[in-house]
């Protein structure tokens, strides 16, 4: 999987240009997460990688293929986009039936379809609730359902906008565990989030956007050992990470543990 | 996150500036004294004037496409209707084939369409160039209860919340494969899914609404509500509103004594 930008720029019907020339590769299938303030042009962004906008000067690349050339409902088979609000994505009777859309759009055999069923109601844990109208599920499954809606779909990249705003513990874990499990199928996750901790706890690559540009696009150490630069994206590392900071640990850390074995060796010098 | 605009955008003109009031009754003695006058020259002078207040509003490009838009075709339609198959019909002017056609029930087209278009260009320039806060504010302070101006507000609002609305589960549609371009067919077969979602979500949306009302003291009752919105009424909207009052009575009394054949 290979999402090329060169030069991108976008402007709103408004006038407001929400992205002003982003040059970014992301290939491979390691989990990129996108951070920083509201209104940076993350969501913006990321609905550039499967056509949803279209860049009003500079390039897309998915794959090498310019995003021009094909619709959204195209793009939707190689890049699957999971939205902030899953009741602007639900609206069939049944969770299996939500499952069922995507890859009925797209052409998928019913024998997959079947097979990817069974496969993605576990990992979103909702096997017990296919037959469930989404509007009854809680808030927390309905995220689930529309990520599985997705996943149902076998992208080749996946992107997440907020998927952690409003979950608690386990849906987190959960959240954790698609990600990773999507990479050991060689998918690629893209992640908008605002929650550091989620952030340093499965992304090793961190892209920092500030006022529709892309400030840092580093390993999530580097991203956050550079305090001064996150500032003045309104970004603050998590918790533990500052305490390190403020105790002047050299190393930039993200666990407890990490925490009191750098605080260790620092000690026995 | 996507703006998309109301359809209020500040434009700093002259017609914005003017009370809200002023606005309607512009409307409404415009549009009445059209439909009362007997023939259809007022109304050709009044959507005329029109054009010229649309260019001191600075909405001269939309609102000639809607004036021709809906003009035109209802034109169309009205000039075969009654120009052909008016009962009043008496006078032919034309004859094509096995259509005659009749001048009374063409100026009676035209007498229709005139009133038509003169309610929908002061509908549509008051639209365009009123807040619909302000609108409501000034409503309210004359008189109107505040419950029955929400309603007015959460009524013009609803539109391009819902367009919005839309807009994102269209788009959320087509990441999830669903062909939201292309043909006719196509579109409209896109449309049936997403009508699901937005009629549910406008419905929740103005459940939750209404209860974030309540909680800040919307119906609270014994107290004189104050608005933040402040409306200001200058000298040109009294003289403006003089004149409308005026010309709807010079409307009526030409009116009666054209009815009475006295001129």
């Amino acid at each position: 999987m290979k999402i090329e930008l060169r030069n991108m720029r976008y402007v709103y019907p408004t006038g407001d240009e929400a992205l002003k020339g982003i040059d970014l590769l992301i290939e491979g299938i390691e989990p990129v997460a996108i951070i920083g303030q509201n209104g940076a042009g993350k969501t913006t962004l990321v609905k550039h990688f499967n056509g949803i906008l279209r860049p009003t000067s500079g390039e897309v690349l998915i794959n090498g293929e310019n995003i021009q050339n094909c619709s959204t409902a195209q793009w939707s088979k190689e890049v699957g986009y999971i939205f902030q609000n899953p009741d602007d994505q639900l609206f069939l009777e049944s969770v299996r039936k939500e499952f069922e859309f995507g890859p009925l759009q797209i052409g998928m055999s019913k024998e997959e379809i079947e097979e990817r069923m069974k496969w993605v109601a576990t990992l979103v844990g909702l096997s017990d609730k296919l037959d469930i109208h989404p509007f009854d599920l809680t808030s927390t499954e309905k995220k689930f359902c529309s990520i599985g809606a997705i996943i149902m779909m076998n992208p080749n990249a996946m992107i997440f906008d907020e998927p952690t705003c409003g979950q608690d513990v386990d849906g987190n874990l959960r959240l954790r565990k698609i990600i990773n499990e999507l990479k050991e199928r060689g998918k690629l996750c893209i992640t908008i989030s605002h929650d550091m901790k989620f952030v340093v706890d499965n992304f090793k690559r961190v892209i920092v956007m500030w006022k529709g540009k892309v400030l840092l696009d580093e390993k999530a150490e580097n991203v956050f050992s550079q305090v001064e630069t996150l500032k003045k994206s309104f970004v603050s590392p998590p918790p533990i990470t500052k305490v390190a900071q403020g105790a002047g640990l050299r190393k930039t850390v993200f666990t407890t543990e990490a925490f009191i074995k750098v605080f260790e060796e620092q000690r026995m010098v | 996150m996507a703006k998309i605009s109301n359809s209020f955008v500040p434009k700093d003109t002259i017609i914005e500036e003017l009370n809200p009031m002023t606005k309607i009754l512009a409307v409404f003695s415009l549009g009445l004294g059209t439909l009362i006058f007997p023939n259809s020259w007022l109304g050709l002078i009044i959507i005329i004037g029109l054009f010229f207040v649309a260019y001191l509003a600075k909405t001269l490009k939309d609102f000639t496409k809607i004036m021709f838009g809906f003009g035109i075709p209802i034109t169309v339609m009205l000039m075969f209707i009654q120009g052909c198959y008016s009962p009043k019909n008496v006078t032919i002017i034309a004859e094509f084939g096995f259509l005659q056609v009749g001048l009374e029930g063409v100026l009676y087209a035209f007498k229709i369409i005139s009133t038509l278009l003169v309610f929908l260009g002061t509908f549509y320039i008051m639209n365009k160039t009123t807040y619909t806060g302000k609108l409501v504010a000034a409503l309210t302070n004359s008189g109107l209860p505040p419950k029955a101006g929400y309603l007015v507000l959460a009524s013009l609002n609803v539109v391009p919340q819902m367009q919005r609305r839309m807009e994102v589960i269209q788009e959320a549609q087509g990441a999830r494969g669903v062909e939201i371009g292309g043909g006719i067919i196509a579109r409209i077969k896109a449309y049936i899914p997403l009508l699901g979602p937005v009629v549910m979500s406008a419905l929740t949306d103005a459940q939750e609404r209404g209860m974030t009302l309540e909680t800040r003291g919307f119906g609270i009752t014994g107290v004189k509500q104050t608005s933040y919105v402040e409306v200001t009424q200058s000298n040109l909207d009294r003289i403006l509103k003089a004149i409308l009052i005026l010309f709807f009575i010079i409307v009526v009394i030409l009116t009666v004594l054209m009815k009475l054949n006295i001129i």
